[in-house]
Order: C-alpha cells, then structure tokens, then sequence
C-alpha cells in the first residue's frame, strides 16, 4: 500500500529499476527459490530438453514428472456435468490408434503410434453448453494451452496415454497429452491435469513467452525428420506426411 | 534536440521513401466489346513462361500458351464470402481479409455462384509473373515482416500495392495460399496420388525463424477437403462469363 501510495515519478521507477537489477544478478537461492528453467545445472531426473535418438524431448518447464497415485484431471468451466478423473479412469474411454507425425518449431518432426481416446468422448460425459467454443489445457509442469473447441473434434486429434505401445513415459507426458497432427508440437500439451471449456478464448504458454502464436498450425515449408536423418523435405502444411509415411485411409 | 529531430526526420523520409516499391505494370489494351467488372483484371492472350527449369514438378520454364481471362484483383474477403454462405461468422474488424478455412468445394462454389470459376494453374501463374519471367510477382525481393515462425499473420487483401502482380494483382506472393481448379500433376507421379490433391498457389513457405517468399511457379498441394488458416481462394473466368 506504501508502494501505490508513492508518487510514480522518476525517482521512483530508478529505484524499482535498481532493486530489479540487483535480483536478476543474485544467486537464486538466496530468496528461497527452486526455479530451475533459468538453470544450466537442472537436476538429471527432471524432464528436461534432451535430444533423444530418434524423438526429441522438449520441456517448457522442467520438473519430476507425475506420480499416478497423486495425478487427477479436473474437467470443468461451461459444462453441465464436471468431473475429476483418475488414472484408471482412463482405461473406460474407447481406444484409438494411429501413427501421426510431431513436428516441432525447431524444424525437426518424428514420428510415434499414439493410443488414447478421441476428444468427444469427453464432451459426451462434461456435455458443454453451446456458448463454450474455447478449450484451455493445464499442466503438471504449469504450462497452459489453448484451443477452439472444433479444432479439438477433428478426426486425428487424440487424448493419448500410450506411445508406441507402452504407457506414456514421464518424458513424452505421463499420464496424458495431447496429440494433434496438424498443430505444432507446443499445442500438443503434455503431463494434462484440467480442461475448462469456456466462451472466451485464453492465451497459451508460448504466446506469452515466445514468439510463437496460439493458433499453431503447421505452415507449409522445410521439415527435417529424426527419422530420416534429418534429409530436409517438403512439407505442405497442416498434419506432416513425407514420402515414407503412410497415409491415413 | 534540433539535432535529435534532425535525425529522426531523415530516417521517417529515408523510410517513406523505402517504402514507396512502385512494381512495374505491363501495358495492357482491353478490346472493344469486353467489359471487365471492377473487381477483376483482363489478362490478355499470349505466351508465358511457365515453371522453372530446375523445379522439375513445374512445367521447367517452357512457353505456355495462355486464352484470355479475367481474374479477381484481390482474394476473397470474408465479407464476400458472407453473401454467399450466410452463416459464416467473421470479426467485423477483418472484414477485408482474405476468407480461410474453407474447402476446396466451398470455394468452387462460391465462385460458380458468381458466375466464375477457380483459377486455373496456367491463368493463376500468368497472372502472377506476366510475360517478362518474374520469379516474385513485383519482380524484386524484399524481406518480409511476418518474422514469427509459427504464425500466420494475413492481412487486409488490398493492403500490398508494393506487392502486386504486373496486372495489378494483389496477394499472389504473400496472405492466403490459393485454391487451384487443377489437380495437382507431374510426370511421373505416383499412380496412388493421382487426382489425391488439388494444386494450391500463391502463399509463403517458412522454414524456421525465415520467411522466404514463395516464388510464382511454386506448386503446392493439399487434400481437396482439408481447410486451414491459410488457405483461401480467388475466382477466373473467361472473358464471356460476363
């Protein structure tokens, strides 16, 4: 209150200036913190960026991973029925598989056969009102994303909690993650622990923190596929495929 | 501060003056007893270069004969495209640009209710790079502002003058990909892919933090029901459709 009080002039903003400056240059711990994004140092059981053979692991915000036991997915916002999921909950949904393409920002793509449940199956049991157009995503590891809701009910978009045949690793976003082909992989959120259906659309994660925007979709131009040891190809736009994919029928 | 406000004048006139990229226009005669609507641009009869001799899925920079044609001066507005599909919903204050999200049929026929047809492969490139060869429809390159890798950003259709084709046609380089009445074909294709997808023209191709231009024989396709953000159309017609 003593703050607001003050009189915003010149003096003022120098000496907030000088505080911030003097922050930025001390060692975190000093004040207690455990903000390890910023550091070099980040401890090895962390989910973190590694650059795995074969899939690229990239993580916004690095931290433990989830345990099953302590993990819930609150369904919620403008819906007529909400819910909270458990892991095992996630077995009810009817399966889906199909082997879709992530690609990244970063101009590399890598390929997985993803297991989960389509999107309605959702709404069947939250059943949203006809205003909610809007989807927002949060996770584990505080990373937020956002989505209309007609984007979320295209035929290759999956709610996914097995890769290539196994439980989701911590890594690719235990217990559950989004797969949407024809997004960049920022939109595929991982590690999900709420959706909230809303009639307003939020900003994501990286539109606050990058220059990424929160639409997301795969612009046409250059891919470099980990599968291919990174020989650059052509891509057209919206869900990758090259010439040693197999199409969806 | 004179000084200061000396500076700060000759760079606002350096970059006005930048900024004013006049392209240069062929000259064009319409014949008597052709009428051209205002919103379309007469393309006449003749050759064009058509490809590039090293994109080998072009027609490699061989001589096209083109009829001649009328094609829309600027893409499809989404305030346009509202006349024709009442339910569509835009914000009023993107009016002017370029209606996305809409499949290949939609803007077939849209363009059929206008009396129109979607661009063909050979009327889309002529009208882009006329008959002096232009790799960029405004002939030189220039850097392009929308630096954000993965967005998107279109625009006002009748925004670009700096960007228009030799006939006075906007967004041929940049905005909205294009739909293309053609199936998309190349000898040698593969048997599976043939009439799979329809050609799409005229938008960027990014490849990481870069924005490259999309040269005027590029060839893009896509699946004749996708819809994205960055697709959109224009509509051709031969000259008696009117």
């Amino acid at each position: 209150m003593k703050i607001l009080s003050q009189k915003l002039n010149r003096r003022f903003f120098l000496r907030l200036f000088s505080l911030s400056a003097i922050t930025a240059i001390l060692p975190q711990r000093v004040f207690g913190l455990s903000d390890y994004r910023r550091d070099k140092n980040i401890p090895k059981q962390y989910i973190q960026n590694r650059d795995s053979p074969g899939f690229f692991i990239r993580s916004a915000n690095p931290f433990m991973g989830v345990n099953s036991n302590d993990w819930s997915l609150s369904i919620r916002g403008m819906v007529e029925n909400p819910i909270v999921l458990k892991y095992e909950d996630l077995f009810g949904f009817k399966i889906v598989s199909q082997i879709s393409r992530l690609k990244c920002v970063e101009c590399w793509s890598a390929s997985a056969q993803w297991e989960g449940f389509h999107f309605q199956e959702l709404i069947k049991r939250v059943k949203p009102d006809s205003e909610a157009k809007y989807v927002y995503f949060q996770s584990a590891d505080s990373y937020y994303e956002s989505y209309t809701l007609e984007e979320l009910i295209r035929p290759r978009v999956l709610m996914v909690w097995r890769m290539n045949g196994q439980p989701l690793s911590k890594d690719h976003g235990f217990p559950l993650r989004l797969i949407a082909p024809y997004k960049y992989g920022y939109k595929n959120v991982k590690y999900i622990t709420s959706i909230e259906f809303s009639d307003s659309r939020k900003r994501n994660y990286w539109a606050n923190h990058g220059p990424y925007s929160i639409d997301g979709t795969i612009q046409p131009g250059i891919d470099h596929p980990l599968d291919f040891n990174k020989k650059p190809l052509p891509i057209n736009g919206g869900e990758v495929f090259h010439s040693f994919d197999e199409r969806p029928s | 501060m004179s000084r200061f406000l000396g500076v700060v004048l000759i760079l606002l006139i350096f970059s006005i003056s930048c900024s004013n990229k006049e392209v240069e226009q062929l000259e064009v005669h319409v014949p008597h007893g052709i009428t051209v609507p205002e919103d379309m641009v007469y393309i006449p009869s003749g050759k064009f270069t058509m490809g590039h001799p090293d994109k080998l899925r072009t027609k490699k920079g061989r001589e096209v004969l083109a009829d001649a044609f009328l094609i829309d001066r600027f893409e499809v507005t989404r305030e346009k495209f509202k006349t024709f599909k009442l339910e569509y919903i835009f914000h009023p204050k993107k009016a002017q640009f370029p209606v996305s999200m809409v499949t290949y049929a939609e803007a077939r026929d849209y363009c059929r209710w206008k009396g129109r047809q979607l661009p063909t492969e050979v009327q889309w490139e002529k009208a882009a790079r006329g008959t002096d060869g232009r790799k960029w429809p405004w002939r030189n390159y220039y850097e392009h502002p929308n630096n954000g890798f993965s967005g998107f950003i279109p625009e006002a259709v009748d925004q670009r003058k700096e960007w228009i084709s030799p006939y006075g046609i906007y967004g041929m380089g940049h905005n909205v990909w294009e739909w293309i009445s053609d199936w998309y074909y190349y000898d040698g294709i593969p048997e599976t892919d043939r009439n799979r997808f329809k050609v799409i023209r005229g938008g960027l191709t990014q490849t990481h933090t870069m924005v490259k231009f999309t040269p005027t024989y590029f060839r893009n396709k896509m699946e004749p029901t996708a819809y994205f953000n960055f697709i959109g159309f224009r509509c051709a017609c031969s000259i008696k459709c009117q």
